[in-house]
């Protein structure tokens, strides 16, 4: 291999200085990783749009990781869905008990024995929660994104303070809900052998973890979005240093997409096939 | 030699690295500890202990404990919390994550330096692959003779499926580990890796992991095979769980550590090194990478699904709620497959690599090489199916299946292909890392051909399940590529250390795992052709000479290995120094002192030609 050094000595003092210089610039830019980096001219030598390409490519890649995740999830639905085994995708066919919320009435609300138990029933989750739920997200990567757009147009950080918060409010909003959701999961008793045992269906199981993805999600927003409110309000991000809201912005805006194709999944193919 | 972040930051060295001064291993093991003690508090006291799942849940709820506890000790969220409150890194808080003037205690900290991460990795690697190789010799020792009851069945089933998935990990990080963090970098010109502090996570999480994992012996086992397939997995204790939380933390780390090394091999390459000038080990890396970043989601996604059916009574594999097992081995095997090859193209790589440099000869058709290991990370990912040719899961994708899978041979011919002819007519120079790499061509030819066998139905109806799947795999991943992390090793040793690995040594070694794996699996091939099941601690006498032959060869595999330790643990202090470039290689890794420098270069270079364009004279010396 054929190498040339790129500098006599005094020229390279000179880069190195200039390197030195543009590292601490890089480092209260974008809270550049780690002790160095390389890049075209070395870690001393790289722009913060050479730091921001590499930045983006990273999140690319996680989002892929991401997306594989999502593939999966969604398999799982629809092949728990199409194979339908033992009749159970949402009715525990052939089993006897009663919805979750069915015992919890009459044992602790209303009291009183049970009355003869039933052939299990589950029903699909509510759609038009499902929806409002991804709309919220939609939103609250709306503003992020919004907030980028002006950021970048005006220069002006002190105004995307309260934008990045009011994304992160209206993130954790979507986390509120999507507990809400999770809490209306169709768990059901299952009575057999003289024994009762909370269970999920495979449907219900399949939405759970959608949602549980759903949740994780949103708490790593609400990080993000908390992250960016602080550092813009400490100056780290400011009109000239925005690419880390980039950064946050795509995969906010993933997450985005992402909840609308699993709400239009699961809201859409919900019967049995 | 001073690096340019020397000559400036010296004077802020001592105000720098915070918290994570007073962090290291040990910091991290009693975090872990600690947490694993108030999670597991915690679990008794909020979950109903008449459930069914609450020994899971208990179990799950520590380990996540001990995962978090280790993080906090080691300082894995020091980052993130400085970037949640705008205070990023000053230049001495990364000088001192770098290691600098650290010495050996470097060595034992959340570290960023790519070269201790990469020397950390070969020392988790040691000790992965020696326990791993314990329970081997455990395993072997049961079968030694029929009805032989060293230790009881149970027992016997956790040894198996520990040895497995131990070995399984062990051989993940075995050369992407160590050599994509030591070398890679410095190979392609750059000051280190993409991300640092993600790098130095990715290997702590490894550690966190496989700590986890070895802690499953502790709680009962696991004793279901490394595959676990549902549904058989209900009958495990809570091993299970620990397990499943493992291959979670695992995923993390490879996805972590993937992304790292595309990052890196993309965008960190100096001035004219393209992508046709990269040294071909580099190729190894990206595919690897790229790979890991496909299957390890599904890996964490389908023992993520299994502690929800363990954990909170979820119906994913469970046909009584609705569920199906073919769900799980759907999943399972989308990742399992792909990942046989996240473990063989690095070794792969790094014989090419050592081939050219060992041979005074470019790369044999280097494209062709590329898309070899290309080709075959693409294809892996459409084979996953004839691992259940005999579960009865759509028979009529059984064609399509068997097709894909034996068009796999295609690219790994291209391997055979592109070997030979680097070495064809070469100035071959018979020194260690030559002689194991050619102790990974002759045994990868008998692991690839018995693999293009299995993939047959007719035949992989007869065999599934058998010993002889068993020898094939273990001529896969001993044969092949152990004896490539090896030639590996013996290659770039000189680079971490200055020394030589000691030459003597490593010569006995070889010859012993060669005559070895020889014994041991060309026996167990004959042990599956007459029918003997895997997974069983007591056969019947018609397997007895096979079998006694297996054990027999596998304690010469291990009296080789321990031979290699000696020469490793020798050649560390006491080996003959071997200078910057003992192999007289062209690539910039040789061009950099031994140890290299922090940073590894004062100034960039900038490649004009390839790295196996070796001149006239040198070839003839």
């Amino acid at each position: 291999m054929s190498i040339d050094t790129q500098a006599d000595d005094e020229t390279a003092d000179a880069r190195i200085a200039e390197g030195n210089a543009a590292h601490d610039q890089e480092r209260h830019h974008d809270g550049g990783e780690g002790h160095g980096g390389g890049g075209d001219g070395g870690g001393h030598h790289e722009s913060p749009e050479v730091v921001d390409g590499r930045q983006r490519m990273a999140i690319w890649l996680f989002i892929g990781g991401d997306m594989v995740i999502l593939a999966g999830l969604l398999f799982t639905y629809l092949y728990l869905r199409g194979t339908n085994t033992e009749g159970h995708w949402m009715n525990m066919v052939g089993y006897t008990g009663h919805p979750w919320s069915y015992y919890y009435n009459v044992l602790f609300v209303k009291g009183g024995s049970l009355p003869n138990p039933t052939t299990v029933s589950v029903n699909p989750v509510s759609a038009g929660f499902y929806w409002f739920v991804t709309l919220v997200t939609v939103v609250s990567a709306g503003i992020i994104w919004f907030g980028e757009k002006r950021l970048r147009a005006s220069r002006d950080a002190k105004s995307f303070v309260p934008i990045a918060s009011l994304a992160t409010v209206v993130a954790l909003v979507a986390l509120v809900l999507t507990i809400v959701q999770l809490r209306q999961i169709p768990e059901i008793f299952v009575t057999q052998n003289d024994s009762a045992y909370m269970a999920y269906t495979s449907y219900s199981s399949a939405i759970l973890v959608l949602e549980g993805s759903a949740l994780i999600h949103m708490v790593v927003l609400a990080f993000l979005g908390l992250g960016l409110s602080i550092r813009a309000s400490r100056g780290v991000i400011s009109g000239d240093k925005w690419y880390q809201v980039r950064l946050v912005r795509l995969f906010w805006v993933w997450v985005a997409i992402s909840s609308v194709i699993v709400a239009a999944v699961v809201t859409t193919v919900n019967t049995i096939h | 030699m001073t690096t340019t972040l020397e000559h400036t930051a010296v004077a802020e060295e001592s105000q720098g690295g915070g918290l994570a001064r007073y962090q290291n291993a040990g910091t991290a093991v009693a975090g872990g500890v600690l947490f694993a003690f108030l999670f597991w508090l915690i679990a008794r006291k909020t979950m109903d202990p008449t459930g069914e799942a609450f020994n899971d849940q208990v179990t799950t709820i520590l380990g996540c404990g001990w995962i978090i506890g280790f993080w906090f000790g080691i300082g894995a969220f020091n980052g993130p919390m400085r970037w949640l409150l705008g205070r990023d890194h000053s230049r001495a808080d990364d000088l001192y994550y770098a290691g600098h003037n650290q010495g050996r205690a470097r060595y034992w900290k959340y570290t960023t330096d790519h070269k201790v991460v990469g020397v950390q990795y070969i020392i988790v690697t040691m000790g992965l692959l020696g326990v791993g190789g314990l329970l081997a010799m455990a395993i072997r020792t049961e079968l030694i003779m029929p009805g032989n009851h060293f230790v009881n069945q149970q027992v016997y089933n956790a040894f198996i499926s520990l040895h497995g998935m131990i070995m399984i990990l062990a051989l993940i990080v075995a050369i992407a580990g160590p050599w994509a963090n030591f070398v890679m970098p410095i190979m392609i010109g750059a000051r280190d890796m993409a991300f640092p502090r993600l790098n130095a996570l990715s290997l702590w999480t490894l550690v966190s992991a496989a700590s986890l994992l070895v802690a499953v012996a502790a709680v009962g086992g696991l004793t279901m095979g490394w595959v676990v397939l549902a549904p058989i997995t209900d009958q495990n204790g809570v091993g299970m769980d620990l397990f499943a939380l493992t291959i979670v933390v695992f995923a993390v780390s490879s996805t972590v550590g993937g992304v790292n090394v595309v990052c890196t091999i993309l965008t960190m390459r100096t001035k004219g090194m393209t992508l046709e000038r990269v040294p071909i080990f580099v190729w190894g890396a990206i595919t690897t990478s790229a790979l890991a970043l496909y299957a390890f989601p599904f890996f964490f996604l389908v023992e993520v699904l299994q502690l929800l059916d363990r954990n909170v009574a979820t119906s994913f594999f469970v046909s009584g709620g609705g569920g199906t097992g073919w769900l799980q081995a759907n999943l399972f095997w989308l990742m399992g497959h792909p990942e046989v090859y996240v473990i063989l193209t690095p070794a792969v790589a790094a014989c090419f690599e050592i081939a050219a440099v060992m041979a005074r000869k470019p790369v044999f058709s280097y494209r062709t090489a590329v898309a070899a290991m290309v080709g075959l990370s693409g294809l892996s990912i459409l084979v996953w199916a004839h691992h259940m040719f005999t579960s009865g899961w759509a028979p009529t994708l059984g064609g399509p299946f068997m097709v894909t899978t034996e068009i796999i041979s295609i690219p790994t011919g291209l391997f055979f292909l592109v070997l030979i002819g680097t070495l064809w007519r070469g100035h071959i120079w018979m020194k260690l890392p030559t002689i194991w790499m050619f102790g990974f061509i002759a045994n990868f030819i008998i692991g690839g051909i018995t693999g293009i066998y299995l993939s047959d139905i007719p035949i992989d109806n007869q065999l599934h399940g058998t010993m002889f799947v068993t020898a094939h795999f273990h001529y896969i991943f001993v044969g092949s590529v152990l004896f490539g992390a090896v030639a590996a090793l013996a290659f770039w040793f000189p680079k971490v250390t200055g020394r030589f690995l000691d030459e003597f040594l490593g010569r006995i070694s070889f010859w012993l795992v060669f005559i070895g794996v020889q014994v041991t699996f060309l026996a167990m091939f004959a042990s599956g052709l007459k029918g003997m099941p895997r997974r069983v601690s007591s056969y019947s006498v018609i397997f007895d000479h096979t079998n006694l032959i297996t054990t027999i060869g596998a304690y010469i595999i291990m009296s080789g290995m321990l031979v290699l330790l000696g020469a490793i643990i020798k050649s560390w202090g006491h080996g003959e120094p071997s200078g910057p470039n003992p192999w007289h290689a062209n690539s910039l890794e040789w061009m950099v002192p031994t140890p290299p420098p922090l940073e590894n270069f004062d100034v960039m270079p900038v490649i004009t030609e390839d790295p196996y364009n070796f001149r006239e004279e040198m070839v003839r010396s």
